[in-house]
């Protein structure tokens, strides 16, 4: 593996038991410390590859590194959830404990940390998920959607994990919730240097936060570099049904060179014709 | 004639210690695409349930004040009428399926209104073209993808042929291909059928798109209510309330205030192109193509 990747992702294949193929001879490797986004249309293989990745699926072929950990060879439940986080699009579909704390300790309890070392990592996520004490009592039910979530967050950071997936974190969020998780998310990233994968159909997220974006197109990666260089691309992005940000298809518009399309945000294009 | 005329509208549900809406004003004319918008818990799904009669009907809380749908007050003694004035959509498709095929699902509201058999097979062929469902009928709505899922539970409104359709937040759990799938059929209902369409929304560049009017919720008040263009001038407010303003008005606005220009902005994608690239060589004293090459030189 290189040395500064943390997942590669070698001729991946992937079909259903029905014969569905899911993915198909797929490679791609994460940088570590990166922020990537996973795009593309509903169907077209993000849930199963992060699946894959999360080794509830096994690959028909092909190999998944995350680390020093062969997740496609089949390894340890303990062994994957040391190295890789899953944060559900909903909050509610990974929280049962009955109260805060329990939900924070319950997987550095289930892979057999002592009590101490169990409660100093439960202090040590909430604090870096925003999660505050006096909330440790509390059922995580009953407090905002937000908090859920950073909740949801902090259940996955006490394990310490190589890599963090995120599956749709800003669905059926507000601007402002969608701008306060993605801020949240890119400060644990540079605070903790956790490689983070998001699965989106944001866009405008995408162009703010990721570092590399990824798009995929029925089981293959389509398109693969930063998000100026995917979105610069129209005609590229909507083979796979993909359409860069209203910022960016206005830039591609009102030039009429059609050269120069690689604004991904407001301030560029006020900056520019200032 | 008016679709929604909400006078004085106060609502607590029960158990909460303080009123959703207390002194809540709104009329919205039949024939027109308004699009409700607002910050999460700014009121919005409140509002079309009261709108549609859910609330004070169907859920306990005091309710005072007086909603009417196109004149019928929904509160009043005759509730009878209230499914035919207004159809409702909600982000969930699955919350409204009851049957177990897509035919079966657009038929049973009209099999409930009493419609004989020859007229629901024809409004059946006829909300099925429309939405795009040709080949699904036998299928079970269950199976079908997320838009698809969206498109029957739209069929199955417009089957009835309600005079108003309201729809909260329908594309909220869709991918983007499906969600451009929902916006076209309300584009169809819009102007081909000329319907009323309330929709409760978050992708504002939809709703300038497609709406004649817009609502601004928050905190359980309308913060703004202006025909579509005159609606985003107020462009702070609307920042200030967590709107995602498309880039588009942005940069015409931000363009008129360098220009020293008073008007209102258009809000249509092509039209507002057309504006910036009038306005733009006036900015820079270059060519629209020197302006915007300036604009993306130095990036990789």
């Amino acid at each position: 593996m290189n040395s500064k990747n943390i997942v590669e992702i070698k001729h991946l294949n992937f079909s259903y038991p029905d014969g569905t193929v899911a993915l198909n001879d797929t490679s791609l490797a994460l940088e570590e410390g990166s922020i990537t986004a996973l795009i593309g249309q509903n169907g077209c293989g993000k849930s199963t590859l992060s699946k894959l990745m999360n080794g509830i699926l096994k690959p028909t072929s092909g190999s998944i590194m995350v680390g020093d950990l062969d997740v496609s060879a089949g390894c340890s439940v303990k062994d994957l959830v040391l190295n890789i986080g899953y944060v559900f699009q909903n909050p509610d579909h990974q929280l049962f404990n009955a109260s805060v704390y329990d939900e924070i300790a319950y997987a550095p309890r289930n892979v057999g940390l002592s009590e101490e070392e169990v409660d100093a990592r439960v202090h040590e996520a909430a604090d870096i998920a925003g999660v505050s004490e006096s909330l440790f009592k509390e059922s995580p039910m009953l407090v905002s959607r937000g908090i859920r979530q950073r909740i949801a967050i902090a259940s996955i950071l006490s394990l310490k994990p190589k890599l963090i997936i995120v599956d749709e974190p800003t669905t059926g969020q507000d601007r402002q919730q969608s701008l306060e998780i993605m801020e949240f998310l890119k400060n644990l990233n540079e605070k903790t240097g956790h490689t983070i994968l998001i699965i989106t159909h944001e866009m405008n997220i995408v162009a703010q936060f990721a570092n590399r974006i990824i798009v995929m197109k029925k089981g293959s990666i389509l398109m693969n570099g930063t998000p100026s260089e995917v979105f610069s691309q129209p005609e590229r992005l909507m083979e796979g049904f993909v359409k860069p940000p209203l910022v960016t298809r206005l830039a591609q518009t009102i030039d009429p060179t059609g050269t120069h399309s690689g604004v991904i945000n407001f301030d560029e294009l006020i900056k520019a014709v200032a | 004639m008016n679709a929604i005329e909400i006078h004085d509208l106060y609502w607590k549900y029960d158990g909460s210690d303080k009123p959703i809406f207390d002194g809540l004003n709104l009329t919205i004319p039949a024939g027109i695409f308004c699009g409700i918008i607002g910050s999460n818990e700014s009121g919005k799904t409140t509002l079309v349930e009261c709108m549609k009669g859910l609330i004070p009907n169907s859920m306990t809380g005091v309710y005072r004040g007086e909603v009417k749908l196109f004149g019928q007050d929904v509160a009043g003694e005759d509730k009878n009428g209230l499914p035919q004035l207004a159809g409702m959509v909600f982000s969930d498709p699955d919350a409204q399926f009851t049957t177990m095929s897509v035919i079966e699902e657009i038929a049973f509201g009209l099999e409930n209104m009493g419609f004989l058999e020859d007229e629901i097979g024809r409004r059946i062929e006829w909300v099925s073209q429309l939405c795009h469902l040709e080949g699904l009928l036998e299928k079970p709505p269950y199976d079908l993808s997320g838009g698809q899922k969206q498109r029957v539970a739209i069929a199955s409104v417009l089957a009835t042929k309600p005079r108003a359709i309201i729809l909260d937040e329908p594309t909220s759990m869709l991918d983007p291909k499906s969600k451009d799938e929902v916006f076209d059929i309300l584009r169809s209902i819009k102007e081909d059928l000329h319907m009323t369409v309330i929709v409760v929304e978050h992708n504002i560049e939809k709703i300038a798109e497609l709406a004649d009017e817009v609502v601004l919720m928050g905190g359980g008040r309308v913060l703004r209510h202006e025909k579509t263009p005159q609606f985003f001038q107020a462009i702070e407010l609307l920042q200030a309330n967590s709107i995602d303003v498309p880039e588009t008005i942005r940069l015409e606005y931000f363009l008129y205030n360098k220009l020293g220009i008073d008007r209102i902005a258009p809000v249509h994608f092509d039209a507002a192109v057309d504006e910036i690239k009038s306005l733009l060589p006036r900015l820079t004293g270059k060519s629209v193509t020197e302006a915007i090459e300036s604009m993306t030189a130095g990036r990789a």
